[in-house]
């Protein structure tokens, strides 16, 4: 009896400590957001924030880049990994290996070298869609294992040929067939990529566009308690991101797919 | 000329040489089973008409067209596949609707198409239903519909019941036979079970090691099998080796003892033979009878009405399996000695390399 008692006490205490180490700095920001100085405690900083000009346009500019960079991201990789799985099932350790290069090659190399050798029309290199080039590298490794999970889960050699056989030609099979039976993959990969957009600093920073991370940094270094609502701001929304993929993920069973 | 013919079609997968000089013609409206065991290529030869494959050496033609170098997409032939290949995100309906779609067929006759087909195969009640909501016979039921919406030339069917338990199977494979017969469509069947290619083809192609090893009607297959790997392969038989001793009479020689073989007659004397003896014509009477084998009762397996019995031939020359209705099996327990005798002209006779 003892010993079953410490056993389910003992991962309590450590769910505990861990949810502690999590929610503490959490709670601690909220607090001193509120803070209005001495002991007066309320919501000022996040009125003038809402009045902030900056705010909107950085966050409206993060939001634009996150959906360029799943439009671009999901067009390179969506025919790729079908192929990939379709006919040269061979190249998936390449996949594989390339999909995680973003997690060795560190952003700073990669800016570096962005810097040094893009040349390019001004609408593009001259302005913030630049950055959608480094953010589909960063997301690359979430897309990709998202897209896998779900290619592998179809049958897509008996689907494809099933429809070819009734005459359907590429895009046919692709947007008919291919694409709806991954809407939880592609929903998974889009909020990754969202989750990742809107809290990239790196880049931004350094290529010097105002993005909303850059934006927290800022206001961080002018104003600290509206930098505090403000990042509770963009805890909130990946967290809302994170929910809707666990959400979506969940659904699949229901939604059905192929046995 | 058939109306969909395959000719001289040879096919290698690196080293692997899966289909040799493979020819066989189809006349239209024929049901045509490919029947093998794994590896024999029969599902390569599908493939290549379908399309899916590209023949080394050879060509495809159909209804009087070479297709060879077609894309399948353009074969206008319907296929239902082994696994399960209904569009997870489409109800039976839109499955079946998807060719016509693609094809731009008018909204009004894509209904009533694919009202007219959910009634063929019977699933009518279950059009609004999503794949993972029918049983896996109703899935290839629908399967079949798509197949079948786009008025295929032919209907190509890879091991389309391989999945399915034992009962199901039986009902599918015969409602199959119904609609072939009432579509009329051209159709090949792939299969490896030799019960499903005898019950509902026209002919049967049986097929070994990349070739084929004959083609015949299902009762020409069974019982007139041109070499010893179709006799082996459809239906059991026990081979007992003999050698002609006079053609003119069709007498041979069979452990030692001088037996009439109607089968044999017109074979040069010397030749040697496999004697096959079918388990239904042989038959088990009592130790001693006139003219039979000797042999003890060694196993017996009840498959219902009937019984086989394996018969261990006497001074270690075998076995004989013999199939009998039960009742009469259930007096020869497993032991019990007993002679084995034939018709003249039940046994098949091949030459022995």
């Amino acid at each position: 009896m003892r010993k079953r008692r410490r056993s389910e006490t003992g991962p309590k205490i450590g769910l505990l400590l861990i949810g502690l180490y999590f929610l503490v700095p959490l709670v601690s920001t909220g607090a001193f957001s509120f803070w209005e100085g001495g002991n007066r405690y309320g919501l000022r900083a996040y009125i003038a924030l809402v009045h902030e000009q900056q705010l909107w346009q950085s966050l409206g500019l993060s939001l634009r880049l996150a959906i360029e960079t799943i439009l671009v991201g999901l067009v390179i990789l969506v025919p790729a990994v079908f192929w990939m799985n379709l006919r040269v099932q061979r190249l998936r350790a390449l996949f594989d290996f390339v999909s995680v290069l973003p997690f060795v090659v560190p952003p700073i190399a990669l800016v570096a070298g962005l810097t040094a050798l893009y040349r390019g029309p001004s609408w593009f290199v001259g302005t913030a869609n630049y950055l959608v080039v480094p953010y589909v590298i960063l997301a690359l490794p979430y897309t990709y294992r998202a897209l896998e999970v779900g290619m592998r889960a179809l049958d897509l050699r008996t689907l494809t040929e099933a429809a070819q056989s009734v005459g359907a030609g590429w895009l046919s099979i692709m947007f008919r067939v291919i694409v709806p039976n991954l809407s939880t993959a592609l929903i998974g990969a889009a909020l990754l990529t969202i989750a990742i957009v809107m809290g990239e600093f790196t880049f931004a920073n350094i290529l010097l566009f105002n993005t909303f991370a850059v934006y927290i940094n800022y206001i961080g270094q002018t104003a600290a308690t509206e930098a505090a609502a403000l990042t509770l701001l963009s805890f909130l929304i990946t967290w809302l991101a994170m929910l809707g993929v666990l959400l979506t993920g969940r659904g699949q069973v229901q939604i059905g797919g192929a046995r | 000329m058939g109306y969909l013919e395959v000719e001289g079609v040879a096919k290698s997968f690196g080293p692997v040489k899966v289909l040799s000089d493979v020819s066989l013609a189809l006349e239209e409206g024929e049901f045509v089973s490919l029947l093998g065991p794994s590896g024999c290529g029969k599902t390569t030869l599908l493939r290549i008409v379908a399309g899916f494959e590209e023949p080394d050496r050879g060509t495809v033609r159909l209804a009087g067209t070479e297709i060879t170098a077609e894309p399948p997409a353009k074969r206008q032939m319907g296929m239902v596949f082994q696994a399960y290949s209904l569009f997870p995100n489409m109800t039976a309906e839109e499955n079946i609707r998807f060719g016509l779609k693609v094809r731009r067929v008018d909204a009004n006759e894509q209904a009533e198409r694919a009202r007219e087909l959910l009634e063929l195969v019977g699933l009518t009640q279950h059009r609004g239903k999503y794949p993972h909501q029918l049983s896996g016979g109703q899935q290839q039921r629908v399967a079949l519909a798509r197949a079948l919406a786009i008025r295929p030339l032919a209907l190509l069917l890879d091991e389309p019941l391989s999945a399915l338990d034992a009962k199901v199977r039986v009902q599918l494979r015969e409602e199959i036979r119904r609609i072939q017969q009432e579509t009329k469509v051209t159709t090949i069947f792939v299969t490896h079970d030799q019960e499903e290619a005898l019950s509902i083809s026209d002919r049967v192609v049986v097929m070994h090691q990349g070739q084929l090893s004959q083609v015949g009607t299902p009762a020409a297959i069974y019982g007139e099998p041109d070499n010893i790997f179709v006799a082996r392969f459809v239906g059991a038989v026990a081979e007992l080796p003999a050698e002609v001793v006079d053609g003119r009479e069709g007498i041979v020689a069979l452990f030692g003892r001088k037996v009439r073989a109607a089968r044999a007659q017109g074979m040069a004397a010397g030749t040697r033979i496999y004697f096959l003896l079918r388990p239904e014509t042989v038959r088990v009477g009592p130790e001693g009878a006139n003219g039979g084998l000797d042999g003890t009762v060694a196993g017996r397996t009840f498959f219902g009405a009937l019984t086989s019995l394996r018969i261990e031939l006497a001074d270690g020359h075998g076995s004989v399996t013999a199939a009998m209705p039960s009742d009469k099996a259930s007096e020869l327990a497993q032991g019990t000695r007993v002679s084995v005798s034939w018709a003249d002209d039940a046994p098949r006779i091949l030459r022995r390399e």
